[in-house]
């Protein structure tokens, strides 16, 4: 992408240029800058969620794990709703299997079904993503119930739950390897991957991706099954770590997961954005949590924080601002005309 | 447009074809509900037991009222070309537990005054995030959900309020006129009330212009802002009212009352044909979605089916009836 777009525009050399140039480039800024705020404001407030570092770790996993299998399908302009249900169905699927390595393939597999079942209504029949996956998102939330007959799930193997919980390489758990595994995995997949580099541009400008000779459908199953996948993933990890799969879970992760994508600088209409900026944005968000919860702040309460994080970090993308912009200067325009007719 | 100049034979006759189908799918899509309510009421009647009842038939006036007020304001949003208004859960809850714990104190007046206030501020945040920073509807309003329920638990402390045993709101809740509530008589009102306004009046002509082509309203020199903060501000109002009926109707509220509401809504508006994509669609159709999607929900729990398969039912079913308003118009693209 760099390198295409470096022609004319900005051909200030030295240090600062090249600097001014990459900030214009990278979309992590507002990110950066919440990250900071945050880390300041804990520094000085409630210290101890920074010194606690791997409490604070295994909370970014959490909700970073399913942001960055949304991340995916952000890049292509869509959006996946049904994460949140994925997760539980995952969950109640793979607790519901007495055998362990066999009920974590059947769940795994299950994410993916779920995104081929996504992609298909996106992309084959046409419908909106976000009214597809809501769509989905209840009729899965649905069948977590039926499957679990409304009750929590529990283990069969608990032994290996407990053993999941253990830090496995010095303060790191199972479940920060796996998240780290699974942001270099993505993060490679978008950036070095010819694959993985079509979903920007199949997100930037689908009418052209499609003229260059992008299988554009094909990108879109991609996109929904990586984060199907990794919905899939969460639920059998949250499973493995309560040694039980509760059928209403997710519910919070959804909220969480959409702000740590967002937040990171992922424009909604597709097309620009990074792996890298969800990852700040879910460790803005997890160290924020941890601090709530340490000083004693309930979880509705905290969903407030998150809510009002959200609601900024949709509005104050460079877009909406342009669109503010362009609106103050029709209401200053009409203002000026009104004397005149 | 180009193609209609100059149209070879072959390609005319394969073209009346295709358009027969869109005609046929798009008017499945916008006209189907009157078949398939009768349809499914006709079956009710005829397999499942105690369907005719009158006590079940109050029932399913009960269940559909709220969901019917929820459902013919969120309209607005949706023809709009906004999706969906998440946040109708946490409205509905606010209102109901304003309702309840203001006016035990302070009176009923005060109360309404107070819900009233705060599903304007709804609106105006939605609205504000929507139409003047253009941010994505879904995510903004899933964002005032969670900001909503949070202050609501805040200031409530998740407790249930209880309405006095004999007051105004218990004698609204359980007054009905044969075997129609009241609750059900405000469903037809504002089903009427916002009907009118989306036919008849400017207002309404703008949300439905919008929803067809936003920078055509916009070059038109409206105040496109103002018409999604109206739109909002219908769907706030709308959610308002239902939660006074939900309120009345169980003399208590808490605060996840409307837990649900946002996608039974959403499926009756579907259902009735509103078209997702914008522009197309009708308050009145609405409403037979909403028997629709209460009939078949009434079906379900008489037959003995669990929540789960109902969840699944009403899922399957938004995304069936999208499917054939996307088909419609991809056979009549092309």
């Amino acid at each position: 992408m760099s390198t295409t777009i470096s022609l004319g525009a900005d051909e200030s050399t030295g240090t600062w240029g090249r600097i001014r140039r990459t900030a214009s480039r990278r979309t992590e800024g507002r990110g950066i800058v919440l990250l900071t705020f945050i880390i300041i404001m804990v520094a000085l407030l409630e210290p101890l969620a920074l010194t606690a570092y791997d409490v604070t770790l295994g909370r970014i996993a959490l909700i970073g794990i399913v942001a960055l299998g949304l991340t995916a399908v952000i890049l292509m302009g869509e959006l996946d709703l049904s994460v949140a249900s994925t997760l539980a169905v995952a969950g109640v699927i793979m607790a519901s299997i007495p055998d362990l390595a066999l009920g974590i393939v059947a769940a795994l597999v299950a994410g993916l079904v779920v995104g081929v079942i996504n992609a298909f209504f996106v992309a084959v029949i046409g419908i909106n993503s976000f009214i597809a996956t809501l769509g989905t998102l209840f009729a899965l939330r649905g069948l977590a119930f039926v499957l679990s007959n409304e009750a929590p799930v529990s283990l069969e193997n608990k032994d290996a739950g407990i053993a999941f919980g253990q830090p496995l390489i010095g303060p790191l758990t199972p479940r920060i390897l796996i998240f780290i595994l699974v942001f270099i995995a993505i993060q490679l997949f978008v950036s070095r991957v010819k694959t993985g580099r079509e979903f920007f541009a199949v997100g930037g400008n689908r009418q052209a991706a499609r003229d260059a000779g992008i299988p554009v459908n094909k990108r879109i199953f991609t996109g929904f099954m990586i984060s199907g996948f990794v919905a899939a993933l969460a639920g059998v990890i949250n499973t493995l770590e309560r040694t039980t799969a509760d059928p209403t879970a997710g519910s919070t992760v959804l909220l969480a997961s959409f702000a740590a994508a967002i937040i990171g600088g992922n424009y909604l209409k597709g097309g620009r954005g990074s792996i890298v900026g969800t990852l700040i944005g879910a460790a803005s968000l997890g160290i924020l949590q941890v601090a709530l919860t340490i000083s004693g702040v309930q979880v509705p309460i905290q969903q407030i924080y998150i809510g009002v994080i959200l609601l900024l970090a949709v509005t104050t993308d460079p877009t909406s601002l342009r669109a503010v912009r362009g609106s103050l200067r029709t209401f200053r325009q009409s203002r000026m005309k009104t004397p005149d007719s | 447009m180009a193609q209609q100049t100059a149209p070879s034979a072959a390609e005319a006759t394969t073209q009346s074809e295709s358009s027969r189908l869109a005609g046929t799918l798009t008017w499945m899509s916008q006209n189907g509900i009157f078949i398939f309510t009768a349809i499914l009421i006709l079956f009710a009647l005829i397999f499942v037991d105690g369907f005719g009842s009158l006590m079940n038939i109050t029932d399913v006036f009960h269940r559909a009222a709220p969901i019917g007020i929820v459902a013919v304001g969120m309209t607005f949003v949706v023809i709009s070309g906004n999706y969906l208004d998440l946040s109708v859960v946490a409205q509905v809850a606010t209102a109901g537990v304003i309702l309840i714990a203001v006016s035990n104190n302070y009176g009923i007046f005060p109360a309404i005054l107070a819900a009233l206030a705060a599903a304007m501020l709804f609106a105006l945040v939605n609205g504000t995030a929507v139409g003047i920073f253009k941010a994505n509807a879904v995510i903004v309003t899933l964002a005032t959900t969670f900001i909503g329920l949070g202050l609501l638990r805040f200031f409530s402390g998740g407790s249930i309020f209880f309405g006095p045993p004999d007051g105004p709101i218990r004698t609204f809740g359980l007054g009905k006129i044969g075997p129609i509530p009241y609750s059900a008589i405000v469903l037809i009102i504002m089903t009427i009330v916002l009907g009118l306004l989306l036919n008849r009046t400017n207002f309404g002509f703008l949300v439905r212009s919008f929803g067809v082509n936003e920078s055509a309203t916009r070059l038109g020199g409206t105040n496109t802002a103002l018409v999604i903060i109206g739109a909002f501000l219908v769907t706030a109002v709308a959610a308002m009212i239902a939660g006074f009926v939900l309120a009345a109707f169980s003399n208590t509220a808490v605060s996840n009352d409307g837990v649900g509401y946002e996608f039974r809504a959403l499926a009756a508006i579907i259902v009735g044909g509103t078209s997702v994509f914008g522009g197309r669609g009708s308050v009145y159709r609405t409403f037979l979605g909403v028997i629709f999607v209460s009939v078949l929900t009434n079906i379900l729990v008489l037959s003995g089916i669990s929540f789960g398969y109902q969840q699944v039912a009403l899922g399957v079913l938004i995304v069936l009836a999208v499917s054939l308003d996307a088909l419609a118009r991809k056979v009549a693209q092309r």
